[in-house]
């Protein structure tokens, strides 16, 4: 395919094994690039059963069709694995500008698998130059003490690197990526750390990937350029409050969850909204390759400095775990970004055991909502598992389940919540359900019609939403393969990025159906992945909390979710049986097969 | 959200006026009002003839602030009219009369009683983006300081108001010179008298 390289590096660690191999135009051509392309090597790869922290399991880091192009936000990649969180499929993308060096370097997919015999080690790309280095003057570093190692011996390079929760098998591990973006859910950095993997490196891509049709693209930019500028959310709310700015919006609409999802409204709100984050701790922004809207914060306390937070952190970090103090929350960020920590799932499991203590089921006194000082002190527990940190470091399924109360581990599947109540808007919450990795809010993210209305309002309680998910989970598919920014969602419509696809690669015979087609292909098969390892209709399902509990306070008060409704609606759309499994007509239009 | 009942009950009203004389689509337009030193306005993508609490965002009068993240995409036009002039109502609306004759004309001269009496004229201005809040926002606040209503060439009408109702009437009765203007000049017969010929009228 135009625009993309044709090659997959492949490394065995256990034999130090590196080989270079074709990548078939037939695999692009129904998976595109990114997460699709992740997922697909996965599937074709990875046993059933496969330990994710064994040498066995695959991480595997793509790029796509749009990355390292002209247009807006196409600086990001992706990584596939299957994640020691959840046991699923875990795909997560990043921005900043490896993926364009890696890129650049003449690959499309890193595919690692194997462990590394003796010592810890890193991984360099040095233009087509691949080669596996010592790295044990790296292992015990935090993340950004071991980028100014890596960068002292290899000089200007780009750098995935783990913290001391990646090396420790952290399972709410990330990968860290230009300090304090990440591949940050389902505990991808613990893969990597099982493979005593601590760093990879690429540095010197000098490949070009200009635009098939280059006029067809300048006219397309000038356009998505101008609704980017015109579009407040693109042009001002994000580049001002960075994404901080959802903390109050959230909140307006009673669905921020606080003190472990008990309550979802707050009227100490503006102590740690994106306004006071700006006025009191902004230094600057920063953006990603081809990006205008620089929605990455870099923030000064006064005592410390660093990048972020952003706002599933500031929120999972803060309100969730009763806090509201911004310093605390912000320093807190920090040392998550510092050991290689999901801000997520972090914050989730402090507040999953501080409800537990609330509940009398554990007895640590230090754990109350609200009390920031231990924010710090657990962090640090759990990145090297020290004392009770050494059970937060499972998460909080495993760690609830040890205290039976795992009524109050806000996850699913195993992974932990983001930071919107599902109580609030009904077509996210069966997003969360159904979403192939867990409780995420990207793979259909239904806020942006649901709350911000775009790319057009909807009546977030209403239940009609199983077709309008499905759409969107296909198109988020297609929009992590090409690979492109959500934000930038905002402000162009899904056809811009099919207008881009043709422009880029001179396909003018791609069409939206295609490209949804593609998306459909993508998910349903990490569907088919999962349920290889074992889940089904059970685990599509919400922490009781939200299908028994009204909330008593706010905007949504009074609601709970009647996910059995939207289930059966949205299996029906999927062409799923009742145990939530595709049908064989649907795997044949998809040219899919049961994985074995 | 952040409502009272009274109010919300002068936005429903206004909305529902605005969309019954199809000044607006389904979904286009905005309305504000200044209250405690905030600005309330219709959320993006609400519809203007079925407005609920929920439609109505809160915003900073000053500053930007997260309220951007719903309001509607014209909130900076809105913000820089309170800012500049008197207003303590903003009506964003796309009056069709008003548009065809910004197509054609640089003012729009009242032909009639009510509207010389009102209005006189209507200024029109251009501006590099039409459809887009920036350009907007510096020059429809100047036009603002001296006229209660100003049409952007190709887009629609800004009116500001003592309150959403009087903002309102600017805002229909602008509509109403317009469109008695346009079919006058279908017409193509000398007007028997001409308002705008008489004393002061030309130094409005």
């Amino acid at each position: 395919m135009f625009s993309m390289n044709n090659s997959i590096l492949k490394i065995n660690l256990s034999k130090e094994e590196i080989m270079i191999e074709e990548l078939e135009d037939e695999i692009l051509n129904q998976y595109l690039g990114g997460r699709g392309l992740g997922v697909r090597i996965l599937c074709d790869n990875l046993k059933k059963g496969a330990d994710p922290l064994a040498p066995e399991n695959i991480m595997i880091f793509t790029i796509g069709p749009l990355t390292s192009t002209v247009v807006p936000t196409s600086g990001r990649f992706s990584l596939v694995t299957k994640s020691p969180l959840t046991n699923t499929i875990m795909h997560s993308n990043s921005g900043g500008f490896w993926g364009t060096i890696f890129k650049r370097c003449g690959f499309d997919a890193l595919y690692i698998t194997g462990k590394l015999k003796g010592e810890p080690g890193y991984l360099l790309i040095d233009g087509p130059n691949v080669e596996i280095k010592d790295g044990k003057d790296l292992w015990g570093l935090t993340t950004e003490k071991a980028v100014e190692k890596v960068r002292e011996i290899e000089g200007k390079c780009q750098v995935l690197v783990i913290g001391p929760a990646g090396e420790n098998l952290v399972r709410i591990a990330s990968v860290m990526n230009q300090g304090h973006r990440a591949f940050g859910r389902g505990g991808v950095g613990a893969v990597m750390g099982s493979k005593k993997l601590k760093a990879i490196v690429v540095k010197n891509g000098t490949k070009k990937f200009p635009a098939r049709d280059a006029d067809h693209i300048k006219q397309l930019n000038i356009v998505a350029f101008d609704k980017i500028k015109v579009f407040p959310v693109t042009s001002q709310a994000l580049p001002l409050f960075g994404t901080a700015v959802m903390m109050k919006v959230i909140n307006t609409f009673g669905m921020l969850p606080i003190n472990n999802n008990q309550k979802g409204y707050s009227r100490l709100i503006d102590s740690v909204s994106g306004e006071k984050l700006r006025e009191d701790f902004l230094e600057d922004d920063e953006g990603c390759v081809s990006c205008p809207i620089r929605c990455g914060r870099l923030t000064n306390t006064g005592e410390m400095k660093g990048k972020g937070p952003e706002f599933e952190s500031l929120w999972a970090l803060g309100p969730q775990c009763g806090i509201f103090d911004l310093k605390e929350i912000t320093h807190a960020n920090y040392l998550c970004n510092s050991y290689g920590l999901d801000t997520i799932s972090t914050g989730n499991t402090i507040a999953c055991a501080m409800e537990l203590q609330q509940r009398n089921l554990l007895k640590d006194s230090s754990l109350k909502f609200g009390k920031a000082q231990i924010l710090c002190d657990f962090i640090k527990k759990i990145a090297y598992k020290e004392d009770l940190g050494e059970e937060l470091a499972e998460g909080s399924l495993r760690f609830s389940r040890k205290y039976k109360g795992t009524q109050y581990a806000m996850q699913i599947k195993g992974m932990e919540l983001p930071a919107y109540d599902p109580r609030g808007a009904m077509g996210q919450a069966l997003n969360f359900a159904t979403s192939n990795r867990g409780a995420c809010h990207l793979t259909g993210y239904l806020i942006g019609m649901e709350l911000l209305g775009v790319p057009k309002l909807i009546d977030r309680f209403s239940l009609a939403k199983s077709d309008q998910l499905a759409l969107r989970q296909n198109q988020s598919a297609v929009e992590d393969s090409l690979v492109v920014c959500k934000f930038v969602g905002f402000a162009l419509g899904f056809d811009f990025q099919v207008r881009f696809l043709q422009a880029i690669t001179g396909r003018d015979d791609i069409t939206i159906s295609q490209l949804i087609e593609i998306g459909e292909r993508i998910y349903t098969l990490e569907r088919l992945f999962n349920i290889r390892e074992g889940f089904l209709r059970k685990d599509d399902t919400l922490p009781e909390r939200f299908l028994k509990e009204p909330l008593r306070e706010g905007p949504s008060k009074g609601r709970v979710v009647p996910l059995d409704r939207l289930l059966e609606d949205y299996y029906h759309v999927r062409q799923w049986n009742e145990k939530g499994i595709p049908k064989e007509e649907l795997l044949t239009k998809l040219n899919l097969i049961r994985l074995k | 959200m952040v409502i009272d009942e009274a109010t919300f009950k002068e936005f429903r009203i206004v909305g529902k006026v605005l969309t019954d004389h199809r000044y607006n689509t389904s979904h286009s337009g905005n309305i504000s009002i200044r209250s405690g030193g905030k600005i309330l306005i219709k959320r993006r993508g609400a519809m203007l003839g079925f407005l609920e609490p929920e439609d109505i965002i809160e915003t900073e009068l000053n500053q930007q602030d997260s309220g951007i993240m719903l309001s509607s995409t014209e909130t900076e036009v809105h913000r820089q009219i309170y800012l500049q002039t008197d207003a303590m109502a903003v009506i964003h609306a796309h009056n069709p009369f008003c548009v065809i004759l910004s197509l054609v004309e640089d003012e729009i001269t009242c032909l009639d009683a009510e509207g010389c009496y009102l209005y006189k004229k209507i200024p029109v201005i251009e501006v590099e983006n039409p459809a887009g809040p920036a350009d907007a926002a510096k020059e429809v606040p100047k036009v603002l300081k001296n006229y209660p209503i100003v049409v952007v060439r190709t887009h629609g009408v800004f009116a500001k108001g003592n309150s959403l109702i009087d903002a309102l009437q600017n805002v229909t009765g602008a509509e109403q010179s317009a469109m008695l203007r346009y079919y006058t000049l279908l017409l193509g017969k000398p007007l028997k008298r001409d308002l705008s010929k008489e004393k002061h009228f030309s130094e409005w």
